[in-house]
């Protein structure tokens, strides 16, 4: 069964905005970073790369995919920055 | 709006062709090396003496600035606009959120370029240049993209 959920708020979207651009204290960071990246993590990625890069071998075409993505995953969002 | 349709290779060459010192920055560097990542935007560093040189070069495209290039010198930073968005970083040098100065010409001189299509290159920072501009607006999701990078930087040396 298949439920309709409501959209949120443009007040809702706006405090999801900030929260997600708000720019971290040093520490924050540092601590952020300070967290060593696992072998599970590094496969994770380096899989993800390698498909990335056989499946789209050129920048070009990279960049025309995510462009194709972009469109696709948000299309009547007014456009913000990422 | 006149709606013009984007591409993005003309777009490129446009940028080349104004011999403008561009560096492709943000998530579509990260995209053309490989890193499958999200955005809406183009965002380039330019030289600070640069500004009316890419808008000039942009201005076909239908891209017009939200700033004067008095007032992009003074706040460091405008976009480019028309349907598309091109956020352009124009200062001399950005300090990162540890205190690290990092200036435009040294990045400049350390860039990495990639061949877009014939005749069309891009340049972006090095790694670990591109690594330091993560840190210059210093958000959750840079902290994602600098992880990201750091793989990649690893698997490169490798």
């Amino acid at each position: 069964m298949s439920r309709k959920t409501k959209p949120p708020s443009s007040e809702t979207l706006a405090r999801l905005r900030d929260y997600a651009e708000r720019r971290l204290t040093r520490e924050e960071v540092e601590a952020a970073l300070h967290i060593p990246i696992g072998e599970e993590e590094r496969a994770k990625v380096v899989a993800l790369v390698r498909w990335f890069r056989r499946r789209y071998p050129t920048p070009l075409d990279r960049l025309a995919y995510v462009r194709r993505a972009h469109r696709r995953w948000r299309p009547e969002t007014p456009r913000q920055k990422t | 709006m006149e709606h013009f349709e984007f591409d993005e290779v003309e777009f490129f060459r446009a940028v080349q062709a104004s011999e403008v010192r561009a560096l492709l920055i943000g998530r579509r560097a990260l995209v053309a090396l490989g890193l499958p990542v999200l955005t809406a935007d183009y965002d380039f560093w330019i030289h600070i003496d640069d500004i009316q040189a890419l808008n000039g070069a942009l201005e076909p495209f239908g891209l017009t600035p939200t700033r004067s290039s008095q007032e992009a010198r003074r706040t460091g930073r405008y976009v480019l606009e028309n349907g598309e968005m091109v956020d352009v970083l124009v200062a001399r040098s950005v300090p990162t959120v540890d205190g690290v100065t990092v200036a435009f010409d040294d990045v400049w001189k350390r860039r990495q370029e990639l061949d877009l299509a014939a005749g069309v290159r891009i340049s972006l920072p090095s790694l670990d240049d591109l690594i330091a501009t993560k840190r210059f607006a210093a958000r959750p999701k840079d902290l994602e993209d600098i992880r990201l990078l750091e793989i990649l930087r690893s698997e490169v040396e490798e």
